[in-house]
């Protein structure tokens, strides 16, 4: 793949004008009025039938589940069709990159949590809604004293009880935490072992459930429009229909599980990346063109072409980046974890480089929120830290190197 | 009626959000990837909604373009037209209105003609604004002008017809040609899935030859474009402080344009 397609790019011209109609007039009250984004995201899941098309798949998916013989089998990988949920997310991100974390986190961490290990029945029971953005969902694996160890310093337990088990703990940084139906909770079981020697679980929480508190949203730097919060479970009582595989006999315990999400939110930050970068860069360039200083448009300056070389670089490998992984999607590749890490520490690397340049470009003008590169270049950040941080990429990539 | 099928005619033009560029004979430069028209994209969905009511029937279209362009189609396409007829021809540059009219009649012909006949009062690059009625004219059919509201009832279309003073309610038996004001209706976003259907539905590209019409082309067409100035810059505002009396100043200025 060496360009989007025609069909890519009539997608791309429609999402954008979706964006600029239904997202840009509202970006003030999404970045600082507290608008939750998920109305604006359900519409625009109508608006293109993504909805319908995510319904459909999975509901061809658990149809072959249950026909039992190719519960292995795939949903047929398709050329063109591939580039279509990475297409939303890098326009949205143009304008709106938190709206892309509520999103991502929802129909496409929380469901595939459930996706990967769920019975068939979870999956029926949850995922779809998920994916079709009926239902809000929030992943919960971060905790007040375990980020990067995510494992090794969880505290979260499970305690059996009966046929069922007793939930506690808390969460935080947790997207779409205040507002989501459906939390998938990992926490690890207590059985009177030493915590390194437990097992991972999940469970699949609902709003509402007695014990099970969802905070406000947390003031944070960037990404206003994705809101992120804190859980609490004080003797949370569930039944085993709740534990994501119903056993706690889960290959590798929920390890795995949570590994694949790794990925997958991995090669979601390159997309993310991709669209800051290009609106930077584009009103970078036009900014150039633009102002005038010492008699001259600044573009004309060297120190300023320096800048937009360098983020016209970015660009083009963030977007080969892309392009790998939709072309790697539609033959039905995936990617090594290793891999994923790799073009998320670059990507992410690259977005807050471009972005903070941009500020830079635009000088004091850059500072100011009405120039919008502030807000991308506060944006760009997370995606340094969250989804595995820069330095938890680098361990992962030179551990595999090692290995080799 | 339990179905109908409704022909749009739509034009391809080049994206008005990049600078246009002028050839030698100061016609619109018409080389590169062109756009549907946003003032046809009224008549596409108000072509779609009225099959819909129907509860049958479908939507084509019919273009001319240069170069076998077909990406403005597409659009249409992906909104839901089910198919399309193409008419390129190099012989054809320069066409005037009527022969536009011709071919585009002939066109529809080709198709076997339909129930309906929507075009958009002007498109957003010519702005001759006659094609629609020229057309109706060369298939012998009622043409209903500046429609803002359309209504199918029993086989009779009821157009509410913009005039400058409100509307006119008007009916016509069908078959007929109507042009669709802008704003008409609200174009649908294509669906995802409607733009991958779209690559594989009918598109015949046809010449002017296949469709029985002579191309006279510019040097037929009985015009030149003489020479193009720029559009004079508009004059600044007066502006009005509001002193407690600026309502009187603003309906003082509205009685002296006479539009109040």
């Amino acid at each position: 793949m060496i360009d989007w397609t025609d069909e890519q790019q009539m997608v791309r011209g429609a999402v954008k004008r979706f964006i600029d109609e239904e997202v840009r007039p509202h970006v003030e009250e999404l970045e600082h009025g507290d608008l939750p984004p998920y109305d604006i995201l359900r519409k625009m899941f109508a608006t293109f039938g993504m909805d319908a098309m995510a319904g459909d798949r999975f509901d061809r998916q658990i149809a072959r589940e249950q026909a039992g013989t190719a519960a292995e089998q795939k949903e047929p990988k398709g050329g063109d069709g591939s580039g279509l949920t990475l297409i939303p997310t890098i326009e949205l991100c143009r304008v709106c990159p938190g709206m892309v974390t509520a999103m991502g986190v929802s129909m496409g961490l929380t469901s595939a949590a459930i996706l990967a290990k769920g019975t068939t029945a979870q999956k029926v029971r949850w995922a779809r809604d998920l994916l079709t953005m009926k239902k809000i969902g929030a992943w919960a694996i971060t905790e007040p004293g375990s980020g990067s160890d995510a494992f090794g310093s969880m505290k979260s337990t499970a305690r059996r009880d009966g046929d069922g088990y007793i939930l506690n703990g808390s969460k935080t940084f947790i997207t779409n935490g205040p507002y989501a139906d459906t939390t998938v909770f990992i926490c690890k079981l207590d059985e009177g072992n030493p915590p390194e020697q437990r097992k991972v679980l999940s469970f699949v929480l609902d709003r509402g459930m007695p014990g099970f508190v969802q905070s406000k949203p947390l003031r944070k730097m960037g990404m206003h429009s994705s809101p992120t919060g804190e859980l609490f479970l004080d003797d949370v009582r569930v039944g085993r229909d709740r534990l994501i595989g119903e056993t706690e006999d889960v290959s590798s315990g929920g390890r795995d599980g949570a590994k694949t999400t790794f990925m997958q939110e991995r090669a979601g930050v390159a997309a993310m990346a991709l669209g800051i970068i290009e609106e930077c860069l584009e009103l970078s360039v036009q900014y150039a063109k633009d102002r005038v200083q010492f008699g001259k448009r600044i573009g004309d300056f060297q120190l300023i072409q320096d800048k937009l070389a360098r983020m016209e670089v970015a660009r083009m490998n963030v977007q080969n980046l892309v392009f790998r992984t939709i072309e790697m999607s539609s033959i039905g590749h995936s990617m090594t974890l290793a891999e994923a890490s790799a073009m998320k520490l670059y990507s992410a690397r690259a977005a807050t480089e471009v972005a903070l340049e941009a500020v830079q470009l635009h000088g004091g003008n850059g500072y100011m929120s009405e120039f919008r590169v502030e807000q991308l270049a506060r944006d760009a950040k997370v995606l340094q830290i969250y989804a595995g941080t820069d330095e938890i990429q680098i361990t992962h990539i030179a551990k595999d190197l090692l290995r080799r | 009626m339990e179905s109908m099928n409704v022909i749009v005619c739509v034009k391809q033009i080049p994206d008005p959000a990049t600078p246009g560029a002028l050839g030698a004979d100061n016609t619109l430069k018409r080389d590169g990837k062109l756009i549907l028209d946003e003032s046809d994209s009224y008549g596409v969905e108000m072509a779609l909604q009225l099959v819909d009511a129907a509860g049958g029937g479908e939507v084509s279209l019919v273009s001319m373009a240069p170069n076998g362009e077909v990406s403005g189609m597409r659009t249409a396409l992906a909104m839901g037209a089910a198919k399309g007829m193409l008419v390129s021809d190099p012989a054809l540059q320069g066409s005037d209105a009527l022969t536009t009219a011709k071919v585009l009649a002939a066109a529809i012909n080709k198709l076997g003609g339909a129930d309906l006949i929507i075009a958009a009062t002007e498109s957003s690059d010519g702005y001759t604004g006659t094609v629609p009625e020229q057309i109706a004219e060369v298939l012998g059919l009622p043409s209903v002008t500046f429609a803002k509201k359309v209504v199918i009832t029993g086989g009779t279309l009821n157009v509410n017809r913009q005039t400058e003073a409100g509307y006119d309610e008007v009916t016509c038996p069908l078959p007929a040609v109507i042009s669709v004001t802008a704003g008409v209706v609200e174009p649908r976003y294509p669906s995802f899935k409607g733009i991958m259907a779209a690559k594989n539905k009918p598109l015949e590209t046809v010449t002017a030859s296949d469709l029985g019409v002579t191309p006279v082309g510019w040097a037929g067409a009985g015009q030149s474009i003489v020479s193009v100035t720029q559009a004079e810059a508009r004059a600044a505002g007066e502006i009005i402080e509001d002193d407690g009396e600026g309502y009187a100043k603003i309906v003082a200025f509205l009685e002296n344009l006479k539009v109040i």
